[in-house]
């Protein structure tokens, strides 16, 4: 399987780029400047002492992006995984138990998946007065689930009536073991997959709802979104933010770097792991 | 008679997904409630904090205005009377008054954005599904280079953040190219629709609609185009587009099978792109100074004004889920399974 992936051209070069963008997250922070530091010359456009130039408020633009990625990655990483294993808990248990745990577990998919999520995370962005970058991906986990939920009861159910399930069962393992041992290991790629699609999801989730200013706090956390918003409400009686391509362009490039390397590595996943797609 | 009309299996779908959908209402709106009213504090509290800020010290005692507000809007009483209380309200379509506009009934403020809000949404979904299942398709059915292009194209928008989109669109055609207005929904010299209709007016919000349209369209057009080429590649693998094709059908004929089967998920895709549509419509509606719903919630969300995000929550969430109950209603017609009662 891994022979496999490692050999399909979409899951390498997703996975290349993501860990292009991953690097400057992790080490860029490390040599820039304090992305926060407001004292620099404003509105400067990319030079030599500024590879990206600087912020209408006087900071620089590349120390921001690099703190930004990776803030926007422990979004993406707490809140897809927080988020995987509700789906598992509220997929899986209730395929897997059937009856009343399966009604209940559907019931509230079905409820949080028609919840116009976006506004509910405005409402409680809004209650929470001091919203650290944790809330708010605790926030994003909590509501971005169901479609995934969907997906893996669909997976277990067909999984359930396969034979060695029920040999399983037979020899007679309890049915926590079976579970754990028997069929979550069949559904790791499965998992996987899900886990890069809501990490996209949350990462692009934060940056919609720090747009509007209701992500973390935007004046001591430099995230994407939150960069995106300084820049549309910079006010300056001699232009319009428009001007200030350098400020806002890099941020959506790297978001939407980040959404296709993971859009096209689970491309590249099901090529793999799907036997309706699968090339050998 | 009734037992006769619910025992067609049609109907009985109708009234059970009509069902489960008050619920999500009920739920939504207790959701609403509670957490209006267990937000830290009181809801008053940062209205109040407003309001001592701007009388500075020496003001009014703030506790008296505190108190007088309460018992106005019932916050003194007991939660469960509070929350029948809200009920009622609500049936008599009530939603409180506006604090930053007070004393104008939030309903007011929420039905004159509404149709706003709708403009946009709707037909966004629609064209952009109809468009775009067509565009899927027909990458599916060419093939080859093309094909591939066509997905790398559809891809690519689809995963273009639309907020940030439209900060492009904003640059490149009305900064560099000074082809549409910057933001609103009018020029500052026309009078709005909603005060008085005129040719004028409506065809300066066309000009003005152009660019948040555009924003949404081309990132959904995107999604749609994925999903159906390869919903139909799947179906032109399936055993009996092999078999029509070994039979000697022609491959119009044999791909409108594919086609009509593979629409059928494409079809409950509409429910989720229908709550992520209207999430989306609100940061769009923000940069562009769209004045819709979620224009609304926001600038609820600037001046502390809590029965206006509560309201303008309330109406979204009905919005969302008459859509979606639509689209259920649709979706059991088209597909022949529920609509004869056979399969789930």
């Amino acid at each position: 399987m891994w022979e496999l992936l490692r050999r399909n051209p979409k899951f390498i070069s997703g996975a290349v780029v993501l860990g292009v963008i991953v690097m400057f997250g992790v080490i860029g922070p490390m040599f820039t400047r304090d992305p926060t530091y407001r004292r620099l010359p404003i509105s400067q456009p990319p030079n030599n002492d500024f590879i990206l130039g600087t912020t209408g408020q006087g900071q620089d633009v590349f120390a921001q992006l690099c703190t930004g990625i990776r803030n926007s990655l422990i979004v993406g990483l707490l809140s897809g995984g927080l988020g995987t294993l509700i789906a598992i808990l509220f997929g899986a248990l209730g395929a897997y138990k059937g009856g009343l745990t399966d009604e209940i577990s559907n019931f509230i998919t079905n409820i949080v998946m028609v919840f116009p999520v976006f506004q509910a995370l405005i409402i409680l962005a809004y209650v929470l007065e001091s919203r650290s970058l944790i809330l708010v991906g605790l926030l994003i986990a909590a509501t971005g689930w169901p479609w995934a939920a969907r997906c893996i009861r669909s997976q277990v159910l067909s999984l359930k009536e396969r034979e060695f399930i029920n040999l399983a069962r037979m020899s007679g393992m309890r049915s926590i073991e079976t579970a754990v041992k028997e069929v979550l290991p069949n559904m790791f790629a499965y998992i996987l997959m899900v886990f890069v699609l809501l990490s996209g999801g949350a990462i692009i989730a934060e940056a919609g709802i720090s747009m509007l200013g209701l992500g973390p706090d935007p004046n001591n956390n430099v995230t994407l979104g939150s960069m995106l918003y300084n820049c549309m409400n910079y006010y300056s009686p001699y232009s319009r933010w428009t001007y200030l391509w350098w400020w806002y362009l890099p941020p959506g490039i790297v978001l939407t770097m980040l959404l296709s390397s993971t859009f096209v590595m689970h491309a590249g996943m099901d090529e793999v792991f799907n036997p309706r797609l699968r090339r050998v | 008679m009734l037992k006769g009309l619910f025992a067609q299996p049609y109907v009985k779908f109708v009234a059970k997904k009509a069902v489960f959908y008050a619920i999500v209402i009920i739920v939504a709106i207790t959701f609403v409630f509670l957490i209006s009213r267990c937000m830290p504090g009181s809801p008053l509290r940062r209205w109040l904090a407003g309001i001592a800020h701007q009388q500075g010290p020496g003001g009014q005692n703030i506790e008296v205005i505190k108190k007088a507000l309460e018992e106005h809007f019932g916050l003194d009483k007991p939660l469960f009377e509070q929350y029948i209380n809200f009920w009622r309200q609500l049936f008599a379509g009530n939603l409180g008054l506006s604090f930053a506009h007070y004393p104008v009934p939030v309903v007011k403020l929420v039905l004159q954005r509404l149709p706003y809000t709708l403009g946009l949404v709707v037909p966004v979904l629609l064209i952009s599904f109809f468009l775009g299942n067509w565009i899927g398709a027909k990458a599916a059915y060419v093939g080859g280079k093309r094909s591939e292009l066509i997905y790398f194209f559809s891809v690519f928008s689809n995963q273009l953040p639309t907020f940030w989109f439209a900060m492009i669109l904003l640059f490149l055609l009305t900064t560099q190219v000074r082809l549409f207005p910057f933001v609103g929904a009018y020029s500052s010299w026309v009078v709005p629709l909603e005060v008085r209709w005129s040719w004028a007016a409506f065809s300066d919000l066309l000009w003005h609609y152009c660019l948040p349209f555009l924003a949404l369209f081309i990132v959904y057009l995107g999604g749609w185009a994925t999903g159906m080429r390869s919903m139909v590649t799947h179906e032109m693998d399936s055993g009996y587009v092999r078999y029509s094709d070994q039979l000697g059908f022609r491959k119009s004929k044999s791909m409108s099978y594919a086609k009509r089967n593979a629409i059928l998920p494409q079809f409950t895709g509409l429910n989720l792109y229908l709550s992520a549509l209207i999430g989306e419509t609100t940061v769009i509606e923000v940069v562009f100074g769209w004045p819709g719903l979620g224009r609304l919630m926001y600038e609820g969300v600037l001046e502390n004004d809590y029965p206006l995000i509560f309201g303008g929550f309330l109406v979204s969430i009905f919005v969302v889920i008459l859509g979606n109950f639509l689209v259920d209603i649709l979706y059991g017609f088209i597909d022949p399974r529920i609509r004869i009662g056979q399969g789930r």
